[in-house]
């Protein structure tokens, strides 16, 4: 009997202590600042050119050690809660730009405003969709990590065979509606365009980008009520709706997983999409160019962003300052170049973007990506920063795609979820 | 007489009660003492979430900011307010009532099927259990692309008996069906399983005894061996009922609740207002809400299920 009860004291000994050993080994605040954790989502090439980098910096910096651990970016925000709560929150961590407003409330965020001022850090050359998106009400809560924007890919095969010309940088919504019902072989089953009809995010943010270029705003500027519906957003959704209901020219996407190996497939002409698609069409000579604007419209040839950020988290004052030390050398312009010519990645900051040599050997490397970071100059706007975006989303996700599924007619839509966002933007609560 | 003896006895009764006491404890001790790990785990990673969502469900609580104020109700009355909860009941019903007896009459066919001895039985029978070792997401893949309106092989054949082209996950009628087929399939191994066990189970004389009197093969089957798989039948029911009002998986992976909110679903509803708009009160107040349903379809059961089921003892 001693002895089971000795194993049994023994055993709960054993179990309390790996709980409190789980608790300091993953964060916990306090520490010299010699040790920081940071939290990335990434794979791959990027895994690979982030583990370089943290090394080069422990090299440089020693005594200090820069422990990274993955976590899936989709889960990185639930998982911070769950630290947070459990007093083991990392020092850095990589988070959604969309998530910024609601980031900002967690109470362990530190401010950066200024971390950011100091010169050398050069805050501008940030790319404006960047700086936008890490900035909630004045207040900058992150550094970025991440850039992409909207362009058109399209199958120059497809362009040739319909006899089109290939689509130059001075195109017009008119003429992609044009394309895409030319491209559209019905007995082929081949499809002028796509359009990804989750309803989500990925859903609304594609529009978002016509409805800019259309001249349109998504909100008003003190973000109090919906602006889209208008000329612009009516010019917008109609534009989509002619190829989806009308023309038939637009494959639509419910599941937002099939486009791509139908484009890479030669099943699809144009694709509005990201560089990060880009290496999923080995099979089809493509070219990239940019967005088209619309005919008399002020808003020109624009496109949408969606930035990521690093957040900081408060850890003691020591880690923090060595936190801070490390994201600002990850994201100097160095390690950029490096970061970039290694994953396709598109450059966060300006200056490499436009550094001599460095369009050149990222475009050999990933055909097509040079255009996308041309483009980054059309990032003129970010999505509203409020926390209640989320919920404004599912409205105008719902909108577009009963829009594209014939179930609505553009106006009547836009009115209807026009009603519904001014609701959640008075009543932002349940 | 029995005055001076009862004390002795009692003496002696109570010094063997207490060592039998004293044995009871130790081993009460030594039982508690071994289980005490798996109830705090259980304890910490159960009863405690079960504990703090009824809490925020009674919160305003977005799990970001540390204020969280105490709203009383109001997560319970926003919810009969909102037309999307009332879709998502509607949808998580529908699908339970199409998917429960769905997996069951194809799992009892299947089983019934292979209940025999035949060649290559045993590969027949596993192949009807892969379903269940496939994981969701290849499964959903998979169906995305059967029931694609333009490329999959469903519409393909479709064209070849002339029925009309259908327009499937991209169409707010259609969509919830697609995922009852799919999940139906996925599901329909598991049935298989439980009823093949429960065949085997039936004595070889009773099927006997039927035909000795004359019973035809349906007769018998309808008199003989349904009532005696009831048990694994309303085993079955519950079992795939309370799976039912939970789908997430299948929503989450194929269609996000769309076209147009036409397959959301309870859970899937609480996950959106939970994870992406981090209501997590309200959120913690629809669970609580589906806990009922739950509670209330499985009462029903069982109290119905009862009056159906044989129980042989």
């Amino acid at each position: 009997m001693r002895t089971h009860r000795l194993s049994v004291v023994l055993g709960s000994s054993l179990i309390a202590l790996g709980l409190v050993a789980c608790g300091a080994g993953s964060g916990g605040s306090g520490g010299n600042g010699k040790s920081i954790q940071i939290w990335e989502g990434y794979t791959a090439d990027e895994a690979k050119a982030f583990a370089h980098l943290v090394s080069e910096y422990e090299k440089q910096n020693p005594g200090q050690t820069v422990t990274s651990l993955y976590v899936d970016n989709d889960d990185s925000l639930t998982k911070v809660l769950t630290a947070v709560r459990g007093g083991s929150v990392p020092d850095i961590a990589y988070l959604y730009g969309s998530w910024a407003p609601n980031v900002a409330q967690i109470p362990q965020v530190v401010t950066l405003n200024s971390v950011v001022k100091q010169p050398s850090v050069n805050w501008n050359d940030f790319w404006v969709g960047e700086r936008d998106v890490a900035t909630v009400n004045g207040r900058v809560i992150g550094i970025p990590a991440l850039v992409d924007n909207l362009a058109v890919v399209y199958n120059k095969t497809l362009f040739t065979q319909a006899g089109l010309q290939l689509p130059g940088p001075g195109w017009t919504w008119p003429q992609f509606v044009a394309d895409a019902k030319k491209l559209t072989d019905t007995a082929k089953k081949q499809y002028g365009t796509a359009y990804v009809t989750p309803g989500n995010e990925d859903t609304v943010w594609h529009w978002e980008a016509l409805l800019w270029e259309a001249g349109g705003k998504i909100l008003s500027a003190d973000n109090k009520k919906a602006a889209f519906d208008s000329a612009a957003g009516l010019r917008s959704l109609t534009t989509l709706a002619s190829m989806a209901v009308t023309d038939h020219s637009m494959y639509l996407d419910p599941t937002d997983s099939a486009y791509a190996n139908l484009f890479n497939s030669g099943k699809i002409g144009m694709l509005v999409t990201g560089p990060w698609d880009l290496s999923s069409f080995p099979s089809v000579d493509y070219g990239v160019q940019i967005m088209p604007s619309f005919p008399g419209s002020a808003g020109g040839h624009q496109t949408i962003s969606g930035p990521d950020n690093w957040v900081i988290f408060n850890n003691g004052s020591a880690r923090t300052a060595a936190a801070e030390k490390f994201l600002l050398w990850l994201t100097a312009p160095a390690q950029v170049t490096y970061f970039s010519l290694h994953t396709g990645d598109l450059p966060i900051r300006a200056s490499v973007a436009n550094a001599t040599g460095f369009y050149q050997s990222m475009n050999k490397a990933l055909p097509g990506v040079g255009t996308f970071i041309n483009n980054l100059g059309n990032v003129r706007q970010a999505r509203p920063q409020i926390p209640t975006y989320p919920k404004i989303s599912t409205v105008l996700g719902n909108m577009v795609v009963s829009v594209l599924l014939g179930k609505s007619q553009p106006a009547a839509a836009l009115a209807s979820a026009a009603q519904q966002v001014n609701q959640i933007l008075a009543n932002p609560n349940p | 007489m029995a005055a001076p003896t009862a004390p002795v006895r009692r003496r002696r009764l109570s010094s063997a009660a207490a060592a039998r006491a004293r044995v009871a404890r130790s081993e009460h001790f030594t039982g508690w003492a071994f289980v005490t790990p798996g109830v705090v785990i259980i304890l910490l990673f159960g009863a405690v979430p079960v504990i703090w969502s009824a809490v925020m469900s009674f919160q305003q609580s977005n799990l970001l900011s540390p204020s969280t104020p105490y709203v009383g109700l109001r997560n319970y009355r926003a919810m009969v307010h909102d037309p999307v909860v009332a879709q998502a009941v509607g949808h998580t019903l529908v699908y339970t009532a199409l998917f429960v007896p769905g997996t069951m009459i194809a799992g009892l066919f299947l089983a019934v099927a292979m209940n025999r001895k035949i060649r290559f039985i045993s590969f027949y029978r596993t192949a009807a259990y892969a379903t269940m070792a496939i994981s969701t997401i290849s499964e959903a893949l998979v169906f995305i692309w059967l029931f694609d309106p333009s490329y999959g092989v469903v519409n393909y054949l479709f064209s070849l008996v002339g029925v009309p082209q259908q327009q499937f996950l991209n169409s707010p009628s259609e969509a919830l069906y697609v995922i009852v087929v799919m999940t139906i399939w996925g599901w329909t191994g598991f049935a298989v399983v439980i009823y093949l066990a429960a065949l085997q189970g039936i004595p070889q004389p009773l099927i006997d005894a039927a035909a000795t009197d004359g019973a035809t093969r349906w007769q018998t089957f309808r008199r003989v061996t349904l009532p005696l798989l009831s048990p694994a039948s309303l085993f079955l029911a519950v079992w795939l009922t309370i799976n039912a009002l939970q789908l997430f998986d299948e929503v989450y992976l194929s269609t996000q609740g769309g076209p147009l909110n036409s397959t959301s679903v309870l859970v899937y509803y609480l996950y959106e207002q939970a994870f992406q708009n981090f209501n997590f009160g309200y959120a913690s107040a629809i669970a609580y809400f589906l806990f009922l349903i739950i509670l209330v379809v499985t009462a029903i059961q069982f109290r119905v299920g009862r009056r159906f089921t044989y129980y042989r003892s």
